[in-house]
Parts: structure tokens; sequence; C-alpha cells
């Protein structure tokens, strides 16, 4: 599952990142590292980019690469908030 | 007095952390700050004398890793690596302790004294966020003292810190445990690397070793760069592989997971969270300003309002400067004897500098917007809902920035460009900034749409904004097409929490660029207009010929016609002249023609070589209103022929200024490249727009 399958409003708990090297490793040293859990805040218009919480900060990412951002579910959140479709 | 002493200080940290403030604190100096990642593209040096030590600061861009990704990171990383500052001080955002500690960390692997500054820790605690900064000091192993950058606390404590740690000459002992499998690793690279005497010296093995599990690409090319360099790599291999079998995952992602684990577990003992779930302020504001449907109306609304403020706002007080002028010009006439001096002070100074001086109240409230706008924090923002919008132009939300930045003067945007990390973004963002309408446009738009379309000149000049940018998208994808191919990078980009604005941050910002443009005004601007002057005015036509005109023609023809005839003997007349064919077929004639380019050299050198072209000479309008009168009656002037000048400044080359960062930033080729192709589109969009409009519209 990545964290387009989520919802807006949904918690996440990262797994791993799949993606090429430098992004990948870029959003590792911003914190998307296994374990990490995060909230998806809202995506702009069009569904793109998306405003994710993570460690207490807000960031922008492209659809193009939260696709490659691996994530379960918290298991204390097993129903996520119900919200729009991102 | 004894000899001084001088500590040199790196003040190092994640974007927008505050560095720059803690930097203006410390040395009493105005670099220039803002509530978005990525305000300081390059580094800068201040002093400050504290207990009898000199201490040189040196402000950093901010970095996220010392993995360095883009340019302005690299400024950071290279500086760190090669010029070893005495101290680090890593400024930390206290409201966000866990991702800032994962530099702070890297720095204490490098060996370099690192102290921590705790900044913002106002904002941390209105969030209710704590951090017992003895305790994580303890944890760590680096000293940590609060600070709040903007009222300057803490920066005493900061420097005392500094003082003690090079005194007591304690490179930091302790560094992060990376887990028992990796630190197998890690000795096992460690060892190799010591056994070559030329790399343990130069480079702090331990760093080196685990720079090299990261896959470093500056690390991997200091190896590739040494001989010797077999059994290190060897080592590098082997290690990599086991730790990508171990963890399964890659060996350098593995050591941001380390880092962080480590980090998390220090936060746990040290970091106390009172968020209590509800939502902050800043978060509730984005409800509304970052909401999907009407955060792009939004986002449109203020740039109009903006836009309306200084063009309607600003009008009264141009009127009174306009008013001021052409009083001091009339009284000043009064006293002066007709002749040379009288020409070259109401014509040549009054005329010309009077002129641009006028629209100072404009610029003041377009810099006072734009500042507000960067130190609030919605920059950031209208990057974000901007982004997909960019992304069809072969453009990102990033490069959005530097646009902004932009409207205000094209000098500092171009530099903006910087955090961009692909080089052909950089390349492209930079190309069309041009068409961004810097501030020094603005007077030539308000001027010419003021004479010639009385009834819209608001709704013109924003046509000409509107135009600006879009041929800057549509420039943006020809070149991504052509000559400039290959995908974006992808937009990963912090978005800070808003932030109150300092009145003395928006101040300063305003006074600095309202003086730049005074300063301006006042020495290139000047010197323009006295240059266009004397080019008007010398060499006078002979005494028979003079003498011929006054006879057959005064009586025939206005003595407008006669100065015209005048002129046409002075060097501005025969050069004039000489440009005249390539300027005559977008309807200049030849005083337009010579104003057109000298916007080549500043743009406000339009408004002022006409108010010197069209008052020398002009009997009858010197003591009319202004300039905008004086062309409104000159037969070579109507509302098309001024919509083209509009057109052409807005296209043709920016300023010398601005062509000279083009050059610092991008080298000769692409400055001649950006030159011929802003040149050769300026005349063609010119000669199009005049022709067609000439043709369908004959009347005007
Ligand atoms: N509340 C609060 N705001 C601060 C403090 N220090 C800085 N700021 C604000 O934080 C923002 C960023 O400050 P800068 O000094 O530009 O940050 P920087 O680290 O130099 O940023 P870059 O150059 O972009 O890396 C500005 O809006 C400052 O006014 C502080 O101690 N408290
Ligand atoms: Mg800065």
């Amino acid at each position: 599952m990545n964290i387009l399958n989520l919802n807006r409003g949904a918690s996440f708990k990262v797994k791993r990142v799949t993606l090429p090297r430098e992004t990948g490793k870029r959003l590792a040293d911003m914190g998307f590292t296994s374990g990490t859990e995060g909230v998806i805040v809202r995506s702009a218009l069009l569904g793109d980019p998306i405003q994710i919480k993570i460690l207490g900060y807000n960031i922008s990412i492209r659809k193009s690469e939260a696709a490659g951002i691996i994530v379960e579910i918290p298991p204390e959140e097993k129903n996520p908030p119900r919200g729009e479709d991102i | 007095m004894s000899t001084k002493r001088t500590i040199s200080i790196g003040l190092a940290g994640n974007p927008n952390t505050g560095k720059t403030t803690l930097f203006n604190a410390i040395t009493g100096l105005h670099q220039k700050t803002g509530n978005y990642p990525g305000v300081t593209v390059e580094k800068k040096e201040g002093r400050r004398i504290y207990s009898g030590v000199e201490f040189i600061v040196y402000d950093l861009p901010g970095t996220y890793s010392l993995t360095a990704y883009s340019m302005d990171e690299i400024v950071t990383r290279d500086f760190i690596l090669e010029d070893k500052p005495d101290v680090i001080i890593d400024t930390l955002d206290s409201t966000n302790p866990e991702r800032n500690l994962y530099l702070c960390l890297q720095f204490q692997e490098l060996g370099i004294p690192v102290i921590g500054a705790l900044n913002i820790t106002d904002q941390a605690e209105k969030m209710g966020i704590y951090i017992d900064e003895n305790r994580l000091s303890g944890l760590l192993g680096i000293p940590m003292i609060k600070t709040v950058g903007a009222n300057g606390s803490g920066i005493e404590k900061l420097l005392d810190a500094v003082i003690q740690i090079v005194d007591s000459r304690k490179t930091p002992r302790r560094s992060i445990f990376y887990g028992n499998e990796m630190e197998t690793e890690v000795s096992k690279l460690i060892s190799v690397i010591e056994s070559d005497q030329i790399f343990s010296k130069k480079y702090p093995p331990r760093w080196l070793a685990i720079k090299l599990l990261e896959k470093d690409i500056n690390a991997n090319q200091k190896i590739s760069a040494h001989k010797e360099n077999c059994a290190i790599i060897k080592q590098t291999r082997e290690s990599i592989d086991f730790i990508e079998s171990h963890f399964g995952a890659d060996s350098e992602v593995v050591v941001s997971e380390q880092r962080y684990a480590y980090i998390h577990g220090a936060a746990a003992e040290s970091v106390r969270k009172n968020t209590g779930g509800n939502i902050n302020l800043s978060e509730r504001a984005d409800i509304i300003l970052l909401n999907r449907i009407i955060g792009l109306p939004i986002f449109l609304f203020i740039l109009w309002s903006i836009f309306n403020l200084t063009f309607k706002l600003g009008e009264y007080p141009m009127g009174w400067l306009e008013s001021f002028f052409t009083t001091l010009a009339s009284f000043l006439s009064g006293y002066l004897q007709d002749g040379l001096l009288k020409s070259f002070v109401i014509d040549g100074i009054i005329g010309g500098v009077g002129g641009v001086f006028s629209f100072v109240p404009l610029i003041i409230i377009l810099f006072l917007c734009i500042s507000i706008l960067e130190d609030t924090g919605y920059m950031a923002r209208a990057a974000f809902i901007m982004d997909k919008f960019l992304h069809i132009f072969g453009l990102h939300g990033q490069s959005f920035l530097p646009m902004m930045v932009g409207f205000g003067c094209s000098v500092p945007a171009i530099m903006a460009a910087r955090t961009l990390k692909n080089p052909i973004d950089r390349i492209i963002t930079i190309i069309v900034i041009p068409f961004m309408s810097c501030g020094a446009k603005l007077p030539v738009y308000i001027l010419l749409a003021g004479a010639f379309f009385p009834q819209n000149s608001a709704n013109m000049v924003m046509l000409i904004y509107l135009i600006g940018v879009t041929m800057a998208l549509l420039s943006a994808i020809l070149l991504r097409k052509t000559i400039l191919k290959g995908d974006p990078a992808p937009f990963v980009m912090e978005l800070p929490p808003y932030r109150m604005p300092t009145l003395r941050g928006i101040l300063w910002h305003v006074t600095d660029k309202t003086g730049c443009y005074i300063k301006k005004a006042g020495t290139i601007l000047l010197a323009a207009s006295i240059l266009i002057w004397a080019m008007v005015s010398f060499p006078k036509p002979p005494e028979d010929i003079v003498n011929e005109i006054s006879k057959t023609e005064i009586r025939i023809v206005d003595n407008v016609a006669q100065a015209e005839k005048e002129l046409s003997y002075s060097i501005a007349g025969k050069l004039g002249r000489l440009i005249e064919p390539a300027v005559k077929p977008l309807g200049f004639n030849w005083k337009t023609g010579i104003a057109a380019i000298t916007g080549l050299a500043a743009k406000e050198a339009v408004v002022s070589t006409l108010g010197v072209l069209y008052k020398v000479g002009n009997e009858e309008n010197e003591e009319s209103a202004s300039l905008r009168e004086a062309l409104k009656n000159d037969g070579g002037f109507s509302p098309l022929v001024a919509f083209v000048l509009m057109l052409f400044t807005l296209i043709v080359p920016p300023c010398l200024a601005a062509l000279s960062t083009i050059k610092a930033e991008l080298g000769w080729k692409w400055l001649g490249f950006t030159t011929i192709y802003l040149l050769t589109l300026g005349w063609i969009v010119c000669f199009a727009v005049y022709q067609i409009g000439k043709l369908s519209w004959p009347g005007i």
C-alpha cells in the first residue's frame, strides 16, 4: 500500500521508500524512514501535489513520488477517519 | 590590549530555521530573511567582537543533510568540509527537533566542534513543545543553547559556549551508534581507511566510512581520485552488500534510518510535546488558504489586490510628487535665464530624474506587499497551489518562488534559482524570470498607460503583467521541448508554519529596496539623463541655418517643428536616424527608439529619457503639466505605439544588472542565448502587434 491509497486525514506508518536513489535518499533525510508516522493533510487542486505532516512539520510532494512511499496503517488506527479521497 | 583572538563560526542548519536572523542578531548586519526555505543562497560573512574575541561569522544556505543536492546546499557543504570553521553553530528549529537533529549529528560526525542553537523557542513553547536542553545536550554530547533570533535572546550564551568549546579544545568524541551490525561494517571500513596515511589525515575516517556506506557521490569521487584505492573500494562494496542483504534495504536508507532511530530515542527522553492533538492556528489558516476549491481563487485575488493597492493607492502620492516637480520646474525657470543652464536643470535633471522619483511611492507599496507575502509564509503555499499548473509548462513549484521574487527585482530572483536542484530546471527558470515585470518596469507601464489609456490604465498595466507571465510559461515549455529537454526534478518542499511578520523586518526590507531604487535614480539614471540631454543639446545647428529656419518658417510652422529641426542636428538626432530603420517597423520614431534602447541599461531609463527628449526645446510645454501631457500631445505617439513600447520594455533583455547576474550564474553562453532570444522575440512581437494593429484599427 502506498500513500496514494489513503484518504485525506488518514494516518500512516512508513514501511519503506521505493524511489530512484536521489529522491529516495532525500525523503529519507527528511524523515521518511521505516516506522515514522505521518498524516495526509490535503492535496492541491487536481489532487497534486499532496501535503503530508510528518515529524511535526508539513511537506509537499508530488503524486509521482508519493506513489513510491510504501506505508501501512498504524495499529491504533485500524479504522482510519473517513475523509474525501485525496 | 592583548593580541586579538579570532574564532570562525559557520552558521548552518536546516532551511528556514532562523540562521540569517541569528546572523543579523550576532553581527548587526541586515541580510535578507524570509519565511520560506531557501532564502539564503550564498555564503555571507560578518563580524562581532565579544569578550575580547573577534568572531568571524558565516551565514550559510540551509540544508537537510550533508549529502548535497542543489547548488545552494553545495555551498554549505563545501564550506564546512573544505574551509573548516573553528566551530559550527547548528541552528535548530525547536518546533521540529527530530528532523533538525538529523543534520546536527552529521556535523558531530565530521569532528568539527558543534553547538546547537535551539532557535524559535518562543513558537515551540506556544505550540506546547518543551525541550530539556541540558538533558538533550548530555545525551548527544553537544552543547545546546535556547535562542530566539527575533529578539536576540540567548546570543551571548551562545557566544560564551563557542569560546568555551574552543578553549577546551574538545572535538566531539561521541557520535551516533548505528546498531551492532552496521557498526561492525563501519569499523572494518575505518581500519582500511586508517591504514591509508593520506586519507586518514585529510578526512575524519569515521565520517568518510559512513559517507561511503551512504554512497555519497562526493566521497566516492574523493576515493576514485586517489590512486591506491583498491582496498577501500573493495571493503566498501563488501560492507554495502552485507548491509543491504541484512536489512533488505538500500544501505544509504539504512544509514538514515539508524540516525533517525537514534534521534527518536534521544528525543523521547528530552522533548515533551503537549500539543494535545488540537490543530494550531497555522493549520487552521491553511484549511481556508490551501482549500482545494477556493485556494486558487484566493491566491489570484491576493495578486490582484497587491496590484490594485500599488496602483490605486500609489496614485495619490505619485500625483503629489509629480506636481511638486512641475512646480519646482516652473519656479526655477522663473529664476534662470533662458539658455543652456536653464535647459540643463529643467529638461536634463528635473525632466529626466524627476519623472523616475515620482514613482517611489509605488515602489514602496509594491515591496511592502511582496515582503509581507515572503515573511508570513504564504509564498510556499502559493508554490504548492501553483505546482500542478506550472508542471504543465515544464516548470515546477520551486521555480515559482524565484519567479515571484522577480516581480520585485530580477537580480535576487535569478540568484534565488539556486535552490533548484536540477541544472536544466534552473536554466529555464533563470531565462524566463525577466518576463516577470520587475519594479523598474512598472513606472514605464504606468506612465504610458496613464497617458494613453486614462480610462483603463490599471487594466492595461495588468494586461502587460499577464502577457509577461504567459510569455514566461510559453517560453519555458518551448525551451523544455527543444534545447533543454529532460523531466523536471521532483518537487519536495517544506511548508513552514505561518509567522507574524515583524515590523522591523518588513521596514528594513522595504527601505533597503526603495533605497536601491532611489540610489539608482540619483546615480545611473541621473548620469544617463545628463548624457541624453547633452546628446540632444549638442551640437547646435550653425548660425545661418538657425536664422534661416526662423526667417522662413516661423510664421508658417509652430515652434515645435522648429525644435524638431534643431534637434536633428544634435548627436541624438543623428544617432536616432541611424537606429530609425530598426525601430520604425515597430512604430517608434527616433526619439521613442532611443528611449526604448536606453531601457536596456535600466528600465526606468525609458521614463527619464522620454522625459528629456520630449521636453528639450519644447518651449510650449515647458510650463505645462507633466511628461504624460507632453507625450499625449506629441504626434509621434498613439495608444498603439504606447502599447508597443510597453511590450518592448517587457520583453527585450533586462537591465545590465540582471544580465550580469545571468552571466555570473550561468556563464557567457546562456547570457548570449538569453540576450539574443529576448531581443529577437521582443522585436518580432512588437513588429507583429504594431503592424496588425495599424491595419486593423487605422485610427489609433
Ligand atoms: N518566532 C520566531 N521566528 C523566528 C525566529 N528566528 C527566525 N524566525 C523567523 O523564521 C523565518 C526564517 O528565518 P531566516 O533567518 O530567514 O531563516 P534561514 O535559516 O536563514 O533560512 P534559509 O536562508 O532559507 O535557509 C523568518 O520569517 C524569521 O522571521 C525565532 O526565534 N522565533
Ligand atoms: Mg538565511
